[in-house]
């Protein structure tokens, strides 16, 4: 045991001088990456999402749809990475990969946030670095409605676009009147139900909120029976719809199932089985071309038909190459240019307002119904 | 390991610096709390590797600092519960969710609370409760809350007392999420105020950019606590925590009131995680309930255990593993739960008295190894 | 609020309750014996119930079995996959106590890193369903909801006159199967050699052991016995919902532990009382207000029965469990 104050003196010594010797050696610490000089074109794009988690199903085929893009482009010039961040859809998780991405000034763009909340949490990062955002999947209207940021961009049109379209082919493709709306109580589902609910209006029988994660769905399922509905509208994802249509088909409710994008995804089929033949999913993505090879090209790469926003995905990381193609160095180059793009996406015409949403006529929202295990475009909807 | 181990434990680090001079502990106390603060501007090899923003998709070191830091308090808070009254709680997010939602909804102007408030009483649209009468609040909100939930249920035994408290901390969070007039529900609030400071290059003090100002608040507030928290486990009631954590009959019979005390140590854990709740909802200036789910819970009643339950040291550094490693090692991306599930069995197989333990309960520990070793030689 | 809508059909939604509450205590089983034995929160039981569903998967597809085939083809799949499940979701339960649990009693750790063990284990679990085997076999592993095929297809066998209730054959199969479970392990705890086994050391380990109960076996016996019925739960699920996804066990495992300590944790009996009467609330929770407040209503109804009865509705106890 040491006692003498001698002895501690000369460990403290020691220990000031250790520190002052290997202050010569440092290390690069911002973020690794290359000088940015101006003719060299050496760029990273984050996208940041839940890639792992009880989410990550929504988030990954984006993030694979962008990877796909980024694949297939041509361009001897420039030398473009994808970075991937995982926030499990936590905004407290994305505030320090939001901040990270807006130090490194070879983060050019970002593709993302996935979700609304993430969205919420870091959009005023990324605003006050000028990192140009593109959201394939956010879709909640004070995004750019109430709190626009100039870098935030989405190629999904907003929940009170798309609930004015899917209340429309409620009504006027089905001719329902008594409709029976659902959602999930979630940031996602509830505003999409309650902007159904407002353009129904009369024509809205009942509402009934459940929960992410509810499996057992017969009180619901009893409130259906009294109110007799010749529609039923699910604003929530594909874990719950699966059992909330198996029990309405058993409970023998036959009244036609629609979704939102929520439940868009080449899982869908999959998750739904025998009982949800003829259910229909809204979507804002016109059906991809026929001569488009995309579904082919995803399904070699990833093994897998391409799956929720994946087309969204490869769309929004088609920008951010056309930028880089049109000669954008800097992340106010990129801004610009993305501020004034237009052109032809896989999933729709491509084009931002002044708020950074895609013009509302650029927009189709398309009725797919599942046949078979596969959602088969139905008929356009115009809002 | 175990080599490493022995070496370590050869040092008896411990012992001297518990022998060494006054004014030596004070000076290793300082030089220590001094790397603390210098922390997000570390850059010097080979020390700079514990940095997370090494590779291309790192994440900002300030930042993360910041949540290991508010990780830190909720540990030491939380604590004060499993680690010096023995009491189980498995809705702790419960107390910090409340922390949150006070700085959000009577400092948000866009919170339906002040909304309400400005309606009633004809205030600006700007108007909202000042940050710094957030702080009581939320302090006061928590407590009540910790109170609340204590007095009907600490007379419940242990087992029983974590799934209520589990419930407790659903209970929160649902009702957040339901209560849309309130809270605003699913959507959650944002434009939560940060503390006051000098406006620098045309921003406040206390910005998105600049985490490390974040990090540097949250470390003066840790400090304070920690220190609290000493003061507290050697004074009177933490003596008495002791005794009740022991044996609650025998403490009963000496005339320790076992459910005061526990109560108190419900309410003063309950304040702590609604001041670390406050941060990070302040920081983040955006509260939902989904921030808040009960995984959480058990996150940070793993940091407690790992680290050592009743250590404080032990708890700190157990809320800085598993905070900062995944965070570090994000490179493995979709592997890292897989990994940490692993990583908390392994560790607990080998070290089950936690990584840096209480020397009481080490000792404990030992005595109840003997027995066991024995009951199994019997059979 | 909507209480005209419960009790115009309030014997509908006590059935509804039931169906639901009957699978919750199924899984609460594993959860009471194994405090009952080892006084010990296992927290891994949720994801030994998950696994159950996948096996319940594996045999139909491996059968190639789907909805719409014969009488004595649904019967015989059914019955394999209900082996199927109960083997698999033994076997969890076994391994979580081999690795988790059983190194840790040797060296006498406190109840707490049990349960921190537990924790692990359960993520643990829920990460190779939902990553490892997804990179190693692929489809139909994964995050993403997975439809299981429904060979036994919901039928409505007879109405109840005056009632105005359906009986469907899924209906019966779930509770009726959930009740004879429950029966049989009662009966086998009550009046076997082994169960003799189990309340002995549930009772006082010491005393069974120097009474030549081996307690490393009934600790066995209790993770077997607590697998396999979260392994009909698992089938009895699916044949309910069609559906499973890595992540399904936590919820229904939390809804099981609260029933299990509803009833009064440690006794059999008690986790049917308490898995049926959780259903039941969270139903007419339901049926009053919405979904959203099942959970709350779980949890109120919870605490305010722990305030006038500490140990739960039927005290707990394996030990004594003949009350």
């Amino acid at each position: 045991m040491i006692r003498s104050s001698k002895t501690w003196q000369a460990v403290a010594l020691t220990a000031v001088a250790g520190l002052a010797l290997s202050a010569c050696g440092t290390t690069d610490t911002d973020g690794g990456g290359g000088d940015a000089s101006a003719d060299e074109c050496n760029f990273k794009i984050g996208v940041m999402g839940a890639l792992s988690g009880a989410n990550a199903s929504i988030v990954l085929p984006s993030v694979d749809g962008a990877e796909l893009a980024l694949t297939q482009w041509e361009n001897d010039e420039c030398e473009v990475t994808l970075e991937k961040f995982d926030t499990e859809g936590d905004p407290a998780k994305a505030t320090p990969v939001a901040t990270q991405i807006a130090g490194d000034e070879t983060f050019i763009g970002v593709i993302g946030g996935a979700f609304s909340g993430e969205t919420r949490a870091t959009k005023s990062i990324y605003n006050d670095a000028g990192v140009t955002m593109i959201s394939q999947s956010a879709t909640a209207t004070d995004l750019t409605q109430e709190d626009p940021v100039e870098v935030f961009h989405r190629v999904v049109p907003y929940d009170d676009y798309q609930g004015a379209a899917i209340a429309k082919y409620l009504t006027d493709e089905l001719g329902a009147s008594q409709v029976f709306v659902v959602d999930n109580s979630e940031a996602y589902g509830e505003p999409l139900a309650d902007r159904v609910e407002e353009t129904l209006g009369d024509a809205m029988v009942q509402r009934d909120k459940t929960e992410v994660g509810q499996t057992d769905f017969a009180p619901t399922i009893s409130k259906m029976e009294s109110a007799e509905p010749d529609a039923v509208f699910y604003g929530g994802y594909i874990a719950e719809a699966a059992p909330l249509l198996k029990q309405m088909r058993d409970a023998g409710i036959d009244a036609p199932f629609i979704g939102g994008d929520g439940l868009y995804g080449a899982d869908f089929g999959n998750a739904v089985g025998d009982a949800g033949e003829g259910a229909v999913v809204m979507c804002p993505c016109a059906p991809i071309e026929g001569d488009s090879t995309f579904a082919a090209d995803y399904e070699a790469e990833f093994g897998a038909a391409p799956g929720a926003y994946a087309a969204e995905g490869y769309d929004v990381m088609s920008v951010f190459l056309a930028a880089l193609d049109d000669g954008a160095r800097t992340r106010e180059d990129v801004e610009a240019f993305v501020d004034g793009y237009s052109g032809e996406g896989l999933s729709k015409t491509i084009a931002f307002d002044e708020n950074g949403d895609v013009p509302q006529d650029a927009v189709s929202y398309w009725a797919y119904k599942n046949e078979g295990g596969t959602l088969v475009p139905e008929v356009e909807v115009a809002p | 390991m175990s080599q490493i181990l022995d070496a370590y434990r050869g040092l008896k680090l411990r012992d001297r610096m518990s022998g060494a001079p006054g004014w030596v502990r004070k000076v290793g106390m300082l030089l220590v709390i001094a790397f603390a603060f210098y922390l997000p501007f570390l850059n010097i090899l080979p020390f700079a590797y514990i940095r997370t923003d090494l590779t291309s998709s790192g994440s900002d070191w300030a930042s993360v600092l910041f949540l290991v830091v508010v990780y830190m308090i909720v540990a030491v808070g939380l604590n004060v519960v499993i680690g010096f009254a023995g009491l189980l709680d498995l809705g702790y997010v419960g107390f910090y969710a409340l922390g949150a939602y006070s700085v959000a909804l009577f400092g948000s102007p866009s919170s339906p609370v002040v909304e309400a408030i400005q309606n009633r009483f004809g205030l600006d649209e700007t108007w909202a409760v000042p940050f710094v009468m957030c702080i009581p609040i939320a302090i006061v909100m928590a407590l009540i809350a910790g109170v609340t939930l204590g007095a009907p249920t600490l007379r419940l035994r242990g087992d029983y007392l974590a799934i209520v408290t589990l419930g407790f901390g659903e209970i929160i969070r649902i009702t957040a999420r339901n209560l849309d007039n309130v809270t605003n529900g699913a959507t959650g609030i944002s434009g939560v105020p940060v503390p006051p400071g000098p406006e620098i290059d045309g921003r406040s003090f206390f910005n998105t950019i600049d985490a490390e100002r974040w990090y540097w608040l949250a470390l003066s507030i840790l400090i304070l606590i920690i220190f609290l928290a000493f003061r507290l486990e050697h004074s009177r009631v933490g003596r008495a925590w002791l005794a009740i954590r022991e044996d609650e009959d025998a403490a009963a019979i000496m005339g320790v009131a076992a459910f005061k005390f526990k109560l108190w140590a419900f309410a003063i854990g309950a304040s702590v995680g609604g001041i670390a709740g406050l941060l990070f909802g302040s920081k983040q200036q955006y509260v939902e309930p989904n921030a808040f789910m009960v995984n959480l819970s058990f996150l940070f009643v793993a940091m407690v255990v790992i680290g050592g339950s009743g250590n404080i040291y032990g708890v700190l550094l157990g809320a800085f593993l598993l905070t900062y490693l995944p965070e570090r090692f994000r490179e493995f991306q979709e592997w890292r739960p897989f990994a940490f599930g692993v990583a908390l069995v392994v560790v607990m197989i080998l070290r089950p008295q936690g990584l840096v333990p209480s020397r009481r309960r080490a000792r404990e520990f030992e005595d109840r190894k003997v027995e066991a070793e024995e009951a199994a030689a019997d059979a | 609020m909507d209480f005209d809508a419960l009790f115009s059909g309030l014997d509908r939604h006590t059935l509804d309750g039931i169906t639901r509450g009957s699978i919750y205590a199924l899984v609460a089983l594993g959860y009471t014996m194994v405090y009952g034995v080892m006084k010990l929160i296992n927290f891994a039981h949720s994801e030994v119930f998950m696994v159950g569903t996948w096996a319940v998967l594996g045999v139909y597809t491996a059968l190639g079995v789907s909805a719409g085939a014969g009488l004595a083809v649904v019967i015989g799949a059914t019955l394999l996959a209900l082996l199927a499940a109960m083997l698999a979701s033994a076997g969890t339960a076994l391994a979580v106590e081999r690795i988790a649990y059983r190194p840790l009693r040797k060296k006498g750790a406190p109840p707490l890193i049990f349960l921190i063990t537990g924790i692990g284990c359960s993520i643990v679990l829920v990460e190779i369903f939902g990553q490892v085997f997804k990179v190693f076999f692929g489809a139909p592993f994964g995050r993403v909801t997975v439809n299981i095929p429904s060979v036994l297809q919901t039928k409505e066998l007879f109405t109840i006159p005056g009632l105005d209730l359906t009986i469907t054959n899924t209906r019966v199969i779930i509770i009726v199967g959930a009740i004879v479970m429950m029966l049989a392990l009662d009966t086998f705890v009550n009046k076997s050699r082994l169960g003799r086994g189990v309340r002995a050391v549930a009772q006082d380990p010491d005393t069974a052991s120097l009474m030549g109960v081996n307690r490393e076996r009934v600790i066995m016996l209790v993770f077997i016995l607590g697998g396999a019925m979260a392994g009909v739960a698992a089938l009895l699920y699916t044949i309910q919902y069609d559906i499973t996804k890595f992540d399904i066990g936590f919820i229904i495992g939390l809804k099981a532990f609260t029933a299990a300590v509803l009833g009064g944790i440690g006794n059999l009996r008690g986790a049917l009382v308490g898995g049926l009467l959780l259903g039941i609330a969270e139903v007419y929770a339901s049926t009053i207000w919405s979904s959203e407040w099942a959970n709350v209503t779980a949890f109120v109804v919870l605490v305010v029965i722990l305030m006038f009865r500490p140990t739960g509705l039927l005290g707990e106890s394996l030990g004594k469990a003949r009350a």
